[in-house]
């Protein structure tokens, strides 16, 4: 088997990669796919908690580099699908712990047995992100609709044409309202903006700090609209045309317009 | 732009969303190209020059605009009449 190898990353922190990671992972692994999560965030793990899985670790990444441990040991098995997995980051080394060579043969050796190889990217530009990127065969690009997420997305994209060529872009926390009030950029300006590929668009859903806490991501969720927009995300990436739907589900021009007098 | 913000623009409601996007497109478009203003305001100059050099120019009317998406520079030159390459500007008789 050849699995893909997929980066999420962003440039910017906070934008979502890691909650995206986990669902994406989770949808995957519903749609019957053999998943690996790779913690790509050394020092500052993360996904394990988002994931639900933290209390189960045994070893860990850069156990796996310094041959401390087998890759299948350090694998920890997800509780809802035994086709997925997570390799979790080191919670005490470095970036520098792992060098971009040594990501790229652990994800060789992982696509021989998985269908995604998932590597959640750290924030910033530097070894991290190096190493996180060194894996992959393809990039997906996180962004919020804010100016210094997107200005770091286009930072980032830039670099990514490098080596893995045009990412694809999620937009995460898009506001119906805020976009009608005019005070948050669009699914169209940031794109005109970054002029990549749209892959999906995640709304702000409070459901998502709910599922953190709970370690259960909203895409297992299927009431949530987060949930559902990381449903679609998860079916175009398997190829399908699913449509990027109006945001608010409602949201044709009468409605708006309804909506808009009866506020003045 | 969606239609419910374009409807707000047209109920002159400006939001800050314009700003944002107006600003961003600046600021990526000084990071695509790796220059400071100060290097900006350099190839400006030689720009002006080497073209002067060349043809007459209208050099308070020369613009040079870094297009964002596609990234592409365009210059536009206004060229003087009435001279050509090599020759001295004449003196309108009379
Ligand atoms: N669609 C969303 N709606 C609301 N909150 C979100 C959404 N996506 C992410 N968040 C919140 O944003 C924060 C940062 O998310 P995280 O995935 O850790 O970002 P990153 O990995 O890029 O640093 C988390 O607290 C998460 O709950
Ligand atoms: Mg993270």
């Amino acid at each position: 088997m050849s699995g893909r190898a997929i980066v999420i990353t962003s440039g910017k922190g906070g934008v979502g990669k890691t909650t995206a990671t986990a669902n994406l992972g989770l949808g995957l692994a519903r749609h019957d796919r053999k998943v690996v999560l790779i913690d790509g965030d050394i020092g500052l793990r993360n996904l394990d908690i988002i994931m639900g899985l933290e209390n189960r670790i045994v070893y860990h990444l850069v156990d796996v580099v310094r041959g401390r441990c087998q890759v299948r040991q350090a694998l920890v098995k997800d509780k809802r699908f035994p086709h997925l997995a997570l390799l979790p980051a080191s919670q005490i080394d470095q970036k520098e712990a792992i060098s971009p060579e040594q990501m790229r043969e652990l994800a060789a050796q992982l696509k021989e047995d998985f269908d995604f190889v998932l590597i959640d990217c750290p924030a910033g530009i530097e070894q991290g992100f190096r190493n996180a990127v060194a894996g992959a065969d393809e990039a997906i690009v996180i962004t919020t609709p804010d100016v210094s997420p997107v200005r770091d997305a286009d930072r980032v994209i830039g670099l990514l044409q490098n080596s893995l060529g045009d990412p694809q872009l999620i937009i995460n926390r898009m506001s119906t309202q805020m976009v009608q009030r005019g005070d948050m950029l669009d699914q169209q300006d940031v794109l005109d903006i970054l002029a990549v590929n749209l892959l999906g668009i995640v709304p702000e859903d409070e459901e998502v700090v709910v599922a953190g806490n709970r370690g259960s991501p909203v895409v297992l969720n299927e009431k949530s609209q987060s949930g559902q927009a990381y449903g679609r995300i998860v079916r175009r990436i398997l190829g399908e045309d699913v449509p990027i739907p109006e945001l608010n589900g409602h949201g044709g021009i009468f409605h708006r317009l309804g909506k808009l007098f009866s506020r003045r | 732009m969606a239609w419910g913000t374009f409807v707000q623009r047209l109920l002159g409601n400006k939001g800050s969303a314009g700003l944002a996007k107006d600003r961003l497109q600046v600021v990526v478009m000084y990071d695509r190209l790796g220059l400071s203003p100060e290097q900006m305001a350099a190839l400006r100059k030689d720009i002006m020059e080497t073209i002067s050099r060349h043809v007459a120019i209208d050099s308070e009317r020369v613009k040079i605009d870094f297009l964002p998406t596609p990234a592409e520079v365009t210059i536009t030159a206004p060229v003087r009449r009435g001279r050509t390459r090599g020759e001295e500007p004449k003196q309108q008789a009379g």
